[in-house]
C-alpha cells in the first residue's frame, strides 16, 4: 500500500442499528463496525421482546401452557402448539387419532405458508422492493381467515389439544381450501415472475452472504437457511412426526448458500406444502379427533348434559389440569424457520416442572455476524432478512 | 453401527451411567472431565449442538445428584456426508455451592448463544467461553429468572382504586398452597418443598 491510500483510509465509525428499525423484524439492535461502506463486525443484541414464558409456563397447568406457546414465533404459530403437544403426548403415551394427525398437518402447513408468505413480501421489502409485498399479504389474508374460520384466531390459535385437537373442522372449510389451493401455485409462479430473473434482485443477492455448508452446520443452523447451502436435513423427513412420513413430498436444496438461493427456496417450499395439505385433504375420513383417555382429553360438549361423569373429569380438568408422569422429552420438529422443539421436564405435577424451547430463530441468528462480515452496509439488511429470524421466537 | 451405538458403547467402556427414556439417550457426564468426553463425542461424528438446556431441581421430588443439571443435544446430522441422524444427550450435574462448568464453544461454535442464555437465565458459569455476556434479560437485573428460588410475579402493583396486589400471596394462590389473593386454589404441585 503506498503512503498516499494510506491517507485516504476510511475512520471506523460504529453505526447502532435499532432496536426499532423497520428491517430488524421486530426488536433487534445490531452494532455494526463499519469502514466505509463495508462490514466489519456486527453484534447482536437481542432480548427486547423476552417475556419470561419459560418461567410462566412452569407456573401454569398443560393446557394453559398452549395459549403461550403461539405467542413466541407469531407467524408459523401453529408449529410451536404442534411442537410443545407432541412432546407432553409422549411423556404421557397419549395417541393422537388419524383424523386428528391429518389436520394437524393441513394446518401446520397452512401455517408455514403464511409464514412464507410474510418472509416473501418483507424480505423483498427490504431489497426496495414494494410490489410483492402487497401480493404476498393478499393470500396470506386468505389463509389468516382460513384459520379464523376453523380457530376463531388468526395468529394464536390455541387448537391443538393433549391427545388431539380441539374441536372438528367447520363444513366449509375443506370447500374454501381447495378453491384457496386451485389458485395457489398459480400465484406462487405469480411471485417468481415479480423477482426471480429479475438483474436488481440478481445483483442484490447473488453471491451476497454466502454460508457454506460447514460453516452453517458448525453454527447450528436449520431449517430452509440450512438447506440453501445444500444440506438435505428436513426435520419432516428425517425424524417424522404427525405422520409426514406418508406423504409425498420433496426437499428443495440450494447450491450457494448465498440470500438468493435462501428467498427462493423459501418459494419452493411453500409449493411442497401445497402439496402435502393436497394429500392431506384426500386423506381426511370422519372419526374422533382426540384420544378417548378421559384423564386429559375434555369429554365432548353433548355429554355434558347427560353424563355425571364427563362432567367431573371435565370440572377436574378445568381446574386442576391432569398429572403427566415424571421424565424429559423432546420431540423435534420442523417450523418455517428451522428445527423447533419444546424439552419439557415433568415432576408428575400438573404444570411442566421445566419448558425449554429449541427456537430455530435464536440459534439462527448467530449466523448472521458470519455472513454479514465483509459484505456492504445494504447487503446486511438483505442477509438479516433471508435468514428469516422472528424476534418473538429469538427472546421468548 | 449407528453412532448412538457407538456411544452407548463408549459410555460403557468409560463407566459412565446413561439411561433410555422417552427414546432420549440421556448419557451422564462427570463435571471434571466433561470437556474430554464431549471432544470424544465430537470425534465420534456428532458433528451438530442443537441445544443446550439447563435445569434447576431445587424443587424435583426425586432426588439428584447436584441442584443443577445441563442437557446438550448433539446430533449427527442427517443429509451431510455420512450423518446417520443419531441424537444424544449428554448431561451434566453442576453444584450448587461452585456454578462453573467447561464452555464447548470452540468444538460447536452453535453453543455460543445458548450458553449464554443460560448463564443468563440460570447463573451457571461456562468457564473458556468467549463472550459470556447477558443476552435476555436486561441489564440491570442482578438475578437469574430461571431459578427456582427466583419467584414469579414479583411486582407489587398499586391499582387506582387503592387496592394493592401483594406478590406473595398472589403467588400462593398459583402455586395452591392456599386460597391467595383470587379465591381460587390452583392446580397442585406435586414435590412443593416449600
Amino acid at each position: 500500500m503506498n503512503p498516499e491510500a494510506k491517507e485516504l483510509r476510511t475512520e471506523e465509525m460504529v453505526l447502532n442499528v435499532g432496536p426499532q428499525h423497520p428491517s430488524t423484524h421486530g426488536v433487534l439492535r445490531l452494532l455494526v463496525t463499519l469502514a466505509g461502506e463495508e462490514v466489519l463486525e456486527v453484534v447482536p443484541h437481542v432480548g427486547y421482546l423476552h417475556t419470561g414464558f419459560e418461567k410462566t409456563m412452569e407456573h401454569r397447568t398443560y393446557h394453559q401452557n398452549i395459549t403461550y406457546t403461539p405467542r413466541m414465533d407469531y407467524l408459523h404459530s401453529f408449529a410451536h402448539d404442534l411442537a410443545y403437544a407432541l412432546s407432553v403426548e409422549k411423556l404421557l403415551g397419549a395417541e393422537v387419532p388419524p383424523r386428528a394427525q391429518v389436520i394437524r398437518v393441513i394446518l401446520n402447513e397452512l401455517s408455514r405458508i403464511a409464514s412464507h408468505l410474510v418472509f416473501v413480501g418483507t424480505g423483498l421489502l427490504d431489497l426496495g422492493a414494494l410490489t410483492p409485498f402487497f401480493y404476498a399479504f393478499r393470500e396470506r389474508e386468505t389463509v389468516l381467515d382460513l384459520f379464523e374460520w376453523v380457530t376463531g384466531q388468526r395468529f394464536h390459535h390455541n387448537y391443538i389439544r393433549i391427545g388431539g385437537l380441539k374441536e372438528d373442522l367447520p363444513e366449509e372449510f375443506v370447500p374454501e381450501l381447495k378453491k384457496f389451493l386451485d389458485t395457489f401455485d398459480h400465484r406462487v409462479d405469480d411471485y417468481q415472475g415479480l423477482f426471480v430473473g429479475s438483474p436488481i434482485f440478481e445483483a442484490r443477492a447473488r453471491g451476497v452472504g454466502v454460508i457454506p455448508p460447514e460453516v452453517a452446520i458448525a453454527y447450528g443452523l436449520t431449517g430452509g437457511s440450512l438447506r440453501a447451502s445444500g444440506v438435505n436435513y428436513d426435520v419432516r423427513k428425517a425424524y417424522p412426526y404427525s405422520g409426514y412420513d406418508t406423504y409425498d413430498f420433496e426437499v428443495p436444496l440450494g447450491t450457494n448458500g448465498d440470500t438468493w438461493d435462501r428467498m427462493v427456496i423459501r418459494l419452493l417450499e411453500m409449493r411442497e406444502s401445497a402439496r402435502i395439505i393436497r394429500q392431506a385433504l384426500e386423506r381426511l375420513e370422519p372419526g374422533p379427533i382426540r384420544d378417548p383417555n378421559p384423564h386429559f382429553s375434555f369429554p365432548p360438549k353433548e355429554l355434558l348434559a347427560t353424563s355425571m361423569e364427563a362432567l367431573i373429569f371435565h370440572f377436574k380438568l378445568a381446574t386442576e389440569g391432569f398429572e403427566v408422569p415424571p421424565g424429559e422429552a423432546y420431540v423435534p420438529t420442523e417450523s418455517a424457520r428451522g428445527e423447533l422443539g419444546y424439552y419439557v421436564v415433568s415432576d408428575g405435577g400438573s404444570m411442566p416442572y421445566r419448558v425449554k424451547v429449541r427456537a430455530p430463530s435464536f440459534v439462527n441468528l448467530q449466523s448472521l455476524p458470519v455472513a454479514a462480515k465483509g459484505h456492504q452496509f445494504a447487503d446486511l439488511v438483505a442477509i438479516l432478512a433471508s435468514l428469516d429470524p422472528v424476534m418473538g421466537d429469538v427472546d421468548r | 453401527m449407528t453412532r448412538r451405538e457407538r456411544a452407548i458403547a463408549y459410555a460403557e467402556e468409560h463407566e459412565l451411567t446413561y439411561e433410555d427414556r422417552h427414546s432420549l439417550l440421556h448419557i451422564v457426564l462427570p463435571l471434571s472431565s466433561l470437556k474430554a468426553h464431549m471432544r470424544a463425542f465430537k470425534a465420534m461424528g456428532f458433528n451438530y449442538l442443537a441445544n443446550v438446556t439447563g435445569i434447576d431441581y431445587l424443587e424435583y421430588p426425586e432426588p439428584k445428584p447436584e441442584r443443577f443439571a445441563v442437557v446438550y443435544e448433539l446430533v449427527s446430522l442427517p443429509g451431510w456426508k455420512d450423518g446417520d441422524g443419531s441424537r444424544i444427550y449428554p448431561r451434566v450435574y453442576v453444584p450448587e455451592d461452585r456454578p462453573r462448568l467447561a464452555s464447548v464453544v470452540d468444538l460447536w461454535p452453535s453453543a455460543n448463544w445458548p450458553e449464554r442464555e443460560v448463564f443468563d437465565l440460570l447463573g451457571l458459569v461456562f468457564e473458556g467461553h468467549p463472550d459470556l455476556r447477558k443476552i435476555l434479560t436486561p441489564e440491570e437485573l442482578e438475578a437469574h429468572p430461571l431459578r427456582k428460588d427466583f419467584p414469579l410475579g414479583e411486582t407489587p402493583t398499586l391499582f387506582k382504586d387503592g387496592r394493592y396486589i401483594d406478590p406473595e400471596a398472589f403467588r400462593a394462590g398459583l402455586k395452591g398452597k392456599d386460597k391467595g389473593l383470587t379465591g381460587w386454589r390452583g392446580g397442585r404441585r406435586k414435590g412443593e418443598r416449600r
